[in-house]
């Protein structure tokens, strides 16, 4: 339901508030580019707000000059942003498996002032921070792929994020019966983690991987920017800074349509693994 | 008081009054002893005078907005809860559906349009700073929303909620003399989650140069000098922001830890 509610909303606040003003003279885009938007937003027709998407079929491109876009292009660049993506989802749970593995490892005492610091200082570090301090090595260096270093710096939060999680569900589990029954049959500490722990971890580690895979959406976004990256990302902030409002509005669909299939998968994954168990 | 919330709670009044004090009130006694110099593409002014400027109005943002997310989710929670039944689902589905969308890029949008409609009708449009923090307001109020309900339900299945309602008590008398104490201790604890998360969803949108206010936000102020940054040298100025930033964000979740510890 989410994926047609965002079209038609984006759809007309982008095609309704930029034309809002009665004469040419109050707005504040050229009649060429006014005329543009009308075009590429069907307004004034009948089903115009498919229009975007009909163009897009053509292979026609959509909005003014540089900034617009063909829906080939389109579906190539999210398709960068989206292995970007997998790229720093599977960077964030090697952290989280570190972090957790860290947090087990320390005392009780030690374990509550980390417990307080470290999310602190991955919460409070936007994209854009880890992405500055590491532009000079990748972008006057060239010592490092663009993409990795953005795939790198899109991992810390959602990394430290799943740690916790992991880390507070792997005590859990462990504090249990049938982790001591396991043990007193004879059962090695890898083989009770890995047969009978991990398992039953992996519910709470899919339960936090919808808002991770949003915060990795909209880490594109600020990486792509920094280290000029030509995805998805990218496309999208050009788009909203020269008001390219088809392309916002069809590309705000397309991410809404993204991040569905993605908590759709996770739902998948997470019935798949309750009936394992 | 704890001393987990009295930590937080004197981290972030000392922050927004040395970001006060330092861009509002003594400017040019912080420009002449910064340890950190002076701005690369702003050479006038120092990089602790915009680094505590964008701060100030960092933390102004996030205070309205979080305040304006939560008034709306409680409000939003207790229209629900006075409701209830299929209301209350039905109130609640639409909820999760703007729960669900993405915070930054919603925030984008809404900035994109209201820039937009400001352009159209002048006199009708607000300026950057009531922008961003409605636009904020708008876009992260279901979260506060969710969790107020939450805690309502589970209050109003308390002995007590049941003797007054059997004794006649309305909905709206109830809410207000029995439910309202218990809540007031978590709508403190949301507030200062929201806090952070606003200032953050701030900063993201405007280092990507969407948002356009004066005087700038620390996002907007790193975002406005991105292209010199990228190279050698930009450490000095963005290691500052980071740490006013991780500063805000620690003495949120302090203050905010004790609050929820106490309601639960």
């Amino acid at each position: 339901m989410l994926v047609p509610l965002v079209a038609l909303a984006s759809y007309f606040l982008m095609a309704v508030l930029p034309l809002a003003a009665d004469d040419d003279a109050k707005r504040q885009v050229s009649p060429e580019l006014a005329a543009s938007y009308r075009r590429d937003l069907g307004l004034g027709e009948r089903w115009g707000f498919l229009r975007p998407w009909q163009k897009l079929a053509r292979g026609e491109r959509l909005g003014t000059s540089a900034q617009g876009v063909t829906g080939e292009e389109l579906l190539r660049k999210l398709a960068g942003s989206l292995a970007v993506g997998g790229l720093s989802l599977a960077l964030a749970l090697t952290w989280a498996g570190l972090y957790a593995l860290a947090l087990a490892r320390r005392s009780g005492r030690r374990l509550a002032s980390l417990g307080a610091l470290v999310p602190a200082l991955a919460f409070g570090t936007p994209v854009f921070i880890p992405a500055l301090l590491l532009a000079p090595l990748v972008v006057e260096r060239g010592h490092f792929l663009p993409e990795l270093a953005a795939a790198f710096v899109m991992s810390l939060w959602p990394g430290v994020f799943l740690g916790g999680i992991l880390a507070e569900a792997l005590e859990l589990e462990r504090a249990r019966d049938y982790v001591r029954t396991a043990r007193g049959k004879g059962a090695g500490p890898a083989r009770v983690l890995g047969l009978h722990v991990l398992p039953n971890v992996l519910p709470s580690l899919l339960d936090a991987l919808a808002p991770v895979a949003t915060a990795l959406l909209a880490g594109s976004f600020v990486a792509e920017r920094v280290f000029g990256l030509p995805y998805f990302g990218q496309l999208y902030v050009l788009a909203v800074v020269h008001k390219q409002i088809a392309v916002v509005a069809v590309a705000t669909t397309l991410f809404a349509a993204v991040l569905v299939s993605v908590t759709s998968v996770v739902e998948l994954a997470r019935v798949a693994a309750g009936a394992a168990r | 008081m704890s001393r987990s919330a009295s930590a937080g709670g004197g981290l972030l009044a000392g922050l927004a009054l040395v970001s006060f004090v330092v861009s509002r009130l003594s400017p040019e006694v912080v420009a002449a002893a910064c340890p950190l110099g002076q701005d690369l593409l702003r050479p006038e002014r120092s990089v602790c005078a915009l680094a505590l400027g964008g701060l100030w109005v960092s933390l102004a943002i996030g205070v309205c907005a979080g305040a304006l997310a939560t008034v709306a989710g409680l409000g939003v929670a207790a229209c629900a809860r006075l409701l209830g039944g299929a209301p209350e689902a039905l109130l609640m589905r639409g909820v999760e559906a703007v729960f669900s969308l993405p915070d930054v890029l919603m925030v984008m949008v809404l900035q994109l349009a209201a820039e937009a409609f400001a352009e159209a009708h002048p006199r009708w449009g607000v300026g950057g700073f009531s922008r961003m923090v409605l636009s904020l307001a708008l876009v992260t109020w279901a979260g506060p929303a969710r969790m107020f309900r939450d805690r309502l339900e589970t209050l109003g299945r308390q002995e007590f909620v049941s003797a007054a309602r059997a004794l006649g008590g309305s909905s709206v008398h109830v809410m207000r003399l029995h439910l309202w104490p218990g809540l007031r201790g978590f709508v403190l604890a949301v507030f200062l989650s929201r806090l952070p998360a606003a200032v953050l969803a701030e900063s993201t949108v405007s280092f990507l140069g969407v948002a356009s206010m004066e005087p700038m936000s620390l996002g907007r102020y790193l975002g406005t000098s991105y292209s010199a940054l990228i190279y050698e040298g930009g450490s000095r100025i963005v290691l500052p922001a980071w740490g006013l930033l991780v500063l805000l964000v620690l003495g949120a979740s302090l203050a905010a830890r004790p609050a929820s510890v106490r309601t639960r």
